[in-house]
């Protein structure tokens, strides 16, 4: 006999406030179906009513862990409307941003994930390094979460003492080695939870169309910062971890790996960083655009964001800001990796993909 | 020559004379494009479906829909004017597109024909359109 149980928009086992209605045989999963919208804050209207500089502190509230994201991606499409470009310090100074905020995505991510699995003196250990990757944060730019860092044509911040900077990622990247690393990548306790568990095939990953690393987990290699750089990514030589297996112990090794690969890009961008401007030259709050519709992508530390920004000449306001998440495409392939799985493992699952609601009910 | 065959391939190299880059993205625009008949064409190059964009016409002239999909880090975009509010459902050929169809249709009340929907629950009670769509019929 099947039934069915909901579990969310507010519940224990969920960090986000979405519902997961499951049908459920004993203790199998059969299938499962989402709600999204409990928190929709309808923000691309919003933006539609905001001038060219508000816009970009609205949208760096689309989303709290990856803030900087977001108005980078709306700053990119933005400055294809303006005809600026950003002079190479700012590209670079966006590209450690950018690295240091997926370090913090992903360290929070590991903290939530050794939670659900019972390993409380990880998720403790995780939090604290989180923390030192929010001071360097802070250091850089004065803030901890929304961190006011871009504008169009350049960044708001210089990175005045790159040494100090790269001392403190030299330190992060020890902690991270000595515990967090070695501890989901071999310890028993994670594996025991995680392989096997959530898998979502390489076909099943290309159909739906997932990404970032829930993508890279089931084998399909695709990153934007090699595909389509952006920012000074060129410049930085890195490795794309892929994982074919596609269950959550997958998942966790692309973004241990992929926090070795960001102190790689931190530490070069920090060392090259070039003299100079961070914005151009001239007054910092007129722009004038041309009419017409402008698109960015950026690698997130969840996946692919995507800002289209259309806009008529002489408008001090956007006409239309479509905002496409990583969590928003993501989040259907909840449904097939909870398939089968036990019930008590539907939180680890879910969890897997780091799921953000506060970019899907934006 | 069926129709899917006289949609161009999409760009792999640097210039196109079909496809034409603005705004970072390379548009393939002519008149009386199928949306069936490019997503299949975009099947047969493994292009990757990225979302539909809606632009509410002013002066209830309709809809614009921009279709994106990816081809190897290229972004490629088809555009498609409604008139009305309606448009083939293209879920049964591309199953990533299926949240964004249900989003499009509780945010602008433009019906994807041939599928059927379950709430997202993006809107409020029971009326489509609320959130983007500028005039609604209440």
């Amino acid at each position: 006999m099947s039934y069915e149980i909901p579990m969310g928009p507010y519940h224990p086992g969920l960090e986000e406030p979405y519902k997961l209605d499951m049908i459920c045989e004993g203790e199998t999963v059969m299938d499962a179906k989402l709600h999204i919208g409990f928190n929709f804050r309808g923000i691309e209207h919003l933006a539609e009513t905001r001038n060219y500089i508000q816009v970009i502190a609205l949208m760096e509230r689309v989303c709290g862990i990856c803030s900087f994201i977001h108005t980078l991606t709306l700053c990119q499409a933005m400055e294809k409307l303006t005809g600026l470009t950003p002079p190479p310090r700012a590209l670079y100074i966006r590209v450690v941003v950018a690295e240091l905020e997926r370090l913090h995505s992903h360290v929070l991510w590991a903290g939530i994930a050794a939670k659900l699995m019972g390993f409380k003196t990880m998720f403790m250990t995780c939090f604290e390094i989180r923390e030192k990757v929010m001071d360097v944060l802070q250091a850089i730019s004065g803030n901890r979460v929304n961190y006011a860092m871009n504008r169009i044509g350049g960044v708001n911040r210089d990175i005045e003492d790159p040494a100090s900077i790269l001392s403190m990622v030299d330190a992060l990247e020890k902690e991270m080695v000595k515990t967090i690393i070695p501890i989901f990548t071999t310890s028993k306790t994670a594996t025991s939870r995680c392989a096997g568990i959530g898998v979502l095939t390489t076909e099943k990953a290309r159909s739906l169309g997932v990404v970032g690393p829930v993508a890279r987990a089931s084998g399909v290699g695709q990153d934007l910062r090699k595909e389509a750089p952006y920012a000074a990514y060129s410049e930085m030589n890195f490795d794309i971890p892929v994982v074919p297996d596609g269950d959550v112990r997958a998942r966790l090794l692309v973004r241990a790996l992929e926090i070795m690969e960001s102190c790689k890009i931190l530490r070069q961008a920090l060392t090259k960083l070039p003299p100079g401007e961070i914005a151009p030259p001239g007054d910092s709050s007129k722009f004038s655009f041309i009419t017409g519709t402008a698109t960015a992508r950026v690698e997130a530390p969840r996946g692919e964001v995507m800002y289209s920004v259309s806009w008529k000449e002489g408008a001090r306001m956007p006409s239309r800001v479509h905002v496409r998440t990583p969590t928003y495409v993501n989040m259907p392939a909840v449904r097939f990796m909870v398939q089968g799985a036990r019930l008590a493992d539907t939180p680890l699952i879910q969890a897997a993909v780091d799921p953000c609601y506060s970019c899907t009910d934006r | 020559m069926s129709a899917i065959e006289t949609i161009p391939a999409p760009p792999t190299e640097l210039t196109s004379d079909a496809y034409v880059e603005k705004g970072g993205v390379y548009w393939y625009t002519p008149t009386g494009l199928d949306v069936r008949d490019v997503a299949k064409s975009m099947n047969a190059v493994g292009a990757r479906f990225i979302t539909i964009t809606t632009y509410e016409l002013p002066a209830n002239r309709g809809f614009r829909l921009e279709y994106h999909w990816d081809l190897c880090g290229r972004l490629l975009g088809f555009n498609f004017p409604l008139s009305g509010n309606t448009i083939e459902s293209i879920y049964d050929l591309c199953e990533a597109v299926d949240w964004i169809e249900r989003e499009v249709h509780e945010e602008y009340r433009i019906d994807f024909i041939g599928r059927e929907y379950q709430p997202l629950l993006l809107r409020e009670g029971n009326v489509c359109g609320v959130n983007l769509q500028k005039e609604v019929l209440q």
